[in-house]
């Protein structure tokens, strides 16, 4: 069909005059693509009315929901997860080797010259790494106990890596045992004075089922005087599902904060 | 991280990867196109929040299926029609609302405050919609949501973009004519 006679079939669309087979003509060139659906006026007009109309927006509660699923689905994840590389085969073998390192640390240290200083400040990088990797590999037992060993391990580290605090915050979001979830949050709080970790600390607050953590965090934030964990604190508050009890002990942790 | 590790595409592909936490930000990226997709459809915010999260569940469980050739946003409107498909199926639910019981078909819950609050155009055009059949309603929701992007619109629907042009032409004009009457009647 020629242009100016598409053009006619449009125009006469727009004029409201058009026949159902000239509809039906033009819905086969809308479809060829030979007639594009912004020439046709009225509806164009419409279509762009319904973009504008407002959508409305979700509760708070699909939010909680989601990252709740999210969390358990990441902890089946890591219990499907083979780790051989961590499995009880290594962990003596981890132990001997540390044995080795502390002992040549030892004899090191006692026949100390110049150019050995460097080898002991190597060895003892070593043994941090060693023992970084001995907390990493701790924090993903089945057994709780075994977990809170790895959190303690990092009690005795003089410095933590970036990635020994971020398993600890995994832990502190992730965890399944509270007692695990609290030790975590007892260490980070060592480490509250870095931005950063307070950054993070804020928002752990929303990951935060158990009344004993989220009170235990909301403590925190009036030790450290951490005023923008304010809002977190807030939404807390308006969770259905976090008991009458906390939200009491919340709404005085705000006030002190305000 | 530049913009393109932040596509929709290489986000999956994280997650397939076994990267669960960038999930979180599809989620963010798209809870509320969702939500309004399947409360366009069904009007009701509870069950819409519901079905938002049943669509990201299944996305997570068929995380492997994800091959990054395709559009992310168009798999996940795919997974979001089955869902709805597969709840009105269990709950048999029928609409067969005549024209003149529009006003039963407010929504009960705390979204109607939000649909009190548009202007009166966009109010009657709300009303407007709910009274298409599901089918055109879906392609006009898919429409807005996929920003017309209508090759995208037939992945999901698994016709030609030419045939998504015609339902979305078919729905307007179906639309057009309840705007109308609604008008007269108001």
């Amino acid at each position: 069909m020629d242009k100016l006679k598409i053009d006619e079939l449009v125009e006469k669309y727009n004029e409201g005059l058009s026949d159902p087979a000239e509809t039906k003509l033009l819905e086969q060139l809308i479809e060829k693509g030979e007639v594009d659906l912004t020439r046709l006026r009225e509806l164009h007009a419409l279509d762009e009315q319904i973009l504008k109309v407002e959508t409305p927006a979700p509760s708070l509660r699909l939010d909680d929901q989601f990252y709740a699923a999210l969390a358990n689905e990441k902890r089946q994840q890591k219990r499907a997860l083979s780790f051989s590389l961590l499995s009880w085969d290594l962990f003596p073998r981890l132990a001997a080797a540390a044995v080795l390192i502390l002992s040549g640390f030892a004899v090191g240290y006692f026949i100390q010259s110049p150019s050995q200083k460097t080898e002991v400040s190597e060895l003892t990088k070593e043994v941090s790494d060693l023992k970084e990797m001995m907390m990493l590999s701790l924090l993903e037992k089945e057994s709780a106990t075994q977990r809170l060993r790895a959190v303690s391990l990092t009690s005795e580290m003089d410095q933590v890596s970036e990635k020994v605090t971020n398993a600890l915050f995994t832990t502190l979001n992730q965890d399944e045992n509270v007692n695990v979830r609290l030790a975590a949050l007892e260490v980070l709080k060592r480490y509250s004075k870095s931005s950063e970790v307070r950054a993070q600390l804020i928002e752990s607050i929303a990951f935060q089922d158990s009344p004993l953590v989220q009170i235990a965090m909301a403590e925190l934030m009036v030790t450290i005087q951490e005023k923008k964990s304010v809002d977190a604190l807030k939404q807390l508050l308006q969770n259905e599902n976090t008991p009458k009890e906390i939200k009491t002990k919340i709404s005085e942790s705000i006030k002190v904060l305000i | 991280m530049n913009l393109e590790a932040l596509s929709d595409n290489n986000l999956m592909m994280k997650v397939r990867e076994g990267d669960l936490d960038k999930m979180g930000l599809l989620f963010e990226r798209y809870k509320r196109p969702l939500y309004g997709f399947f409360y366009g459809l069904n009007k009701e915010q509870e069950l819409s929040e519901d079905l938002v999260q049943n669509t990201f569940l299944r996305i997570l469980k068929y995380r492997n299926l994800f091959r990054g050739e395709g559009d992310f946003r168009a798999w996940m409107f795919h997974i979001a029609r089955n869902v709805n498909i597969d709840h009105h199926r269990k709950h048999r639910i029928k609409a067969t609302e005549a024209l003149e019981n529009w006003q039963e078909r407010v929504g009960h819950h705390e979204n109607q405050s939000v649909e009190m609050q548009q202007n009166e155009e966009h109010r009657m055009l709300s009303m407007a919609m709910d009274r298409l059949p599901a089918d055109k309603r879906e392609v006009l929701l898919l429409s807005k949501f996929e920003e017309r992007k209508y090759s995208e619109i037939g992945e999901v629907l698994g016709c030609t973009e030419g045939a998504v042009k015609v339902k979305v032409f078919r729905a307007l004009q179906e639309l057009k004519v309840i705007f109308k009457q609604l008008e007269k009647i108001s």
